[in-house]
């Protein structure tokens, strides 16, 4: 199975959620739900995002639970990543 | 002997709700945010005293417009904002309508799914001669159901009744259809007081959703991540499903309608489905989410604006509440 | 392509009101002349969190006991005592009954025609293709509606739910079908509040029918004389109608089962048409007036008890609610 690397698994998430500015910084350490961006639409774009990386669909019950950027990458599993 | 669509007529609420008007309720929304995301500017909405039935009738009479009425000899009417616990709206919308009594008349309660299952209700009816000339009225008013602080829901749905005529035709203009039914998803779209599982409570709890969603157990509760990976698994299967059953490619197909739910979702099935945007349906901008609405508005919306034409194939696919979906191939 | 009935199963709640519960209840009422004159001596009724969906899912699991539920593709649930608003309660059953999710499922909203015209949709349904294997669940919960200082209501009405399973037959076991609609007459059955018409209302005021009945608008209001003109109009036309538009006599009719609304009205509907008292079902002893369940728990006691056989023409009558009707006949 192709894993994915962090950098890039970073980049689509900014995409995901809509951060245009090239400057701001997110790290695995990131809290999520601080963002400014982290809203219930912007959710749906991870839904999207994790659909079409890793092709499996996480319970909006786990959602609840991400706080950190690495939190979400744990939830989608450790071995879809180098 | 085939069955065919040969009327349909809609109906929007006369208020209208923008998005500028929310935001000024919600100020943390920006009106250009919800266009773009979701897809809608402005969503119709009945008045306090205005009912599912209201529009029905309006809607009905307007389609009977130039028809001979007495033809009718079945009423099927999709709601899920019915007017009483009992009678049935469709007896109501008999006599008022001023149709014939030797017909069958019933309500049923589906939302998302509601019009493609119309069609195949319609379908055997007119195939096994039980009735000839049927009318499907799909009537939705959502709004009467979601939290005025829901800030979520009110950008979303939208209030419409439509109507459709089906009658026999020499060629078969209604193909064959997959039907499909997941309970286990009942809890994710629902309204949890006022049937009798639950009665209507007075004092029900504010209940804070989070990202300033506000709503209590008498509202409509819609859990949107959960029903995005519900259509992300069940609408791809769909449809190739149905067309497989109707023994057509993808490349065939002249024009897609999916039920519309929100610009995000529809744009993110096409494009996991590979449906090119030219023959893909995706407006909801005037109207927001209308229910069991949407497909039939959108059938109306390409045949006015010359979309489509005498002979083409389109796909329509309906999915949501419930968990419900439908899908089958009309010729036009 | 024919169908037929195949199993038929009931469930009555556990709970019992006698006749001498009601006169505990209302001193002076005269409990023979229920008994006499209504046919009634004891009902089943719900537990307070018991629900129509609740009493669907027994019924549904007795009837699949036996049965490969996997051939199940489509699920019909009769019903005017809804779970939800939405969804669906059907859907709800599909995952509870643990059956296939390619299938179609829907509620729809008849009372007393609600059984006849489930075998309507699913003769259509399966002579369409559409479904091979149908599960029609009829359920009502109509005590949940009813004021408990309603003393005529009360001793009418009984809750139950009955699973009926229509599949292809060899020969055709489910006859022609006559349907009826009046919906002049919606508001002489009818519970007021609670649909999206009028809401519930916590503070509703009572009512004095007069002669002892005492209701709110958020409870059940039955305009018994005007059923009963209704009933007198419509039942003998739907009667010969329904003779003859399956090319049969009522003399070659085995046996005749109506809704069993309530001894008087039976009765009087058995007398006005001719129908000879040794195959008419008359029963509603130890149910009272079970809404969309008194046909299909009709057959089943009549099988039961070999009061008809293998071949026997049975005619179905259902009328009521709405106003709705339908007959049809049935191949035992």
């Amino acid at each position: 199975m192709e894993k994915m690397n962090i950098k890039d698994f970073i980049n689509e998430l900014k995409d995901a959620l809509e951060i245009e500015d090239e400057d701001q910084k997110i790290t695995l350490e990131t809290n999520l739900k601080d963002l400014e961006e982290y809203d219930s639409l912007s959710v749906l774009s991870i839904i999207a995002m994790i659909d079409k990386n890793f092709g499996k669909q996480i319970p909006s019950s786990d959602f609840a639970k991400v706080t950190t950027v690495n939190s979400l990458k744990d939830l989608i599993g450790k071995k879809h990543f180098e | 002997m085939g069955v065919k669509i040969t009327n349909i007529e809609y109906y929007l609420p006369e208020k209208v709700v923008t998005n500028d008007q929310l935001a000024k309720q919600f100020p943390d929304w920006s009106p250009k945010k919800i266009e773009k995301k979701i897809g809608i500017k402005e969503r119709h909405i009945v008045k306090e005293d205005e009912t599912a039935l209201d529009l029905a009738l309006i809607v009905g009479k307007k389609i009977l417009e130039n028809y001979d009425k007495d033809k009718i000899d079945f009423l099927l009417f999709c709601t899920q904002s019915p007017e009483y616990y009992l009678p049935s709206g469709a007896c109501i919308l008999q006599d008022r309508l001023g149709l014939n009594k030797n017909m069958g008349a019933f309500d049923y309660n589906l939302g998302c799914s509601g019009f493609v299952y119309g069609l195949a209700l319609a379908k055997s009816l007119i195939i096994s001669k039980i009735a000839s000339h049927i009318l499907l009225i799909t009537s939705d008013t959502i709004s009467a159901y979601i939290n005025y602080k829901d800030k979520s829901n009110r950008a979303t749905f939208g209030d419409a009744a439509a109507a459709t005529i089906i009658e026999q035709s020499e060629e078969e203009q209604i193909g064959e259809f997959v039907l499909g039914t997941d309970g286990s998803g009942y809890k994710n779209l629902i309204v949890p007081n006022g049937g009798l599982r639950n009665r209507y409570n007075p004092n029900a709890k504010e209940i804070d959703e989070g990202s300033g969603s506000i709503r209590t157990d008498n509202d409509l509760y819609m859990n949107g991540p959960e029903i995005f990976n519900f259509t992300i698994k069940a609408v791809p299967k769909l449809v190739s499903k149905t067309l497989e059953k109707n023994n057509i490619s993808l490349e065939e197909i002249d024009y897609i309608i999916f039920h519309q739910a929100n610009k995000y979702i529809n744009e993110y099935l096409r494009k996991k489905i590979g449906i090119p945007k030219e023959k893909y349906y995706l407006n909801l901008l005037n109207t927001g989410n209308t229910v069991s609405a949407t497909i039939p508005i959108a059938i109306k919306d390409v045949l006015d604006n010359k979309l489509i034409k005498k002979g083409d194939k389109i796909l329509l696919v309906g999915f949501g509440v419930g968990y419900s979906w439908g899908g089958t191939i009309i010729t036009i």
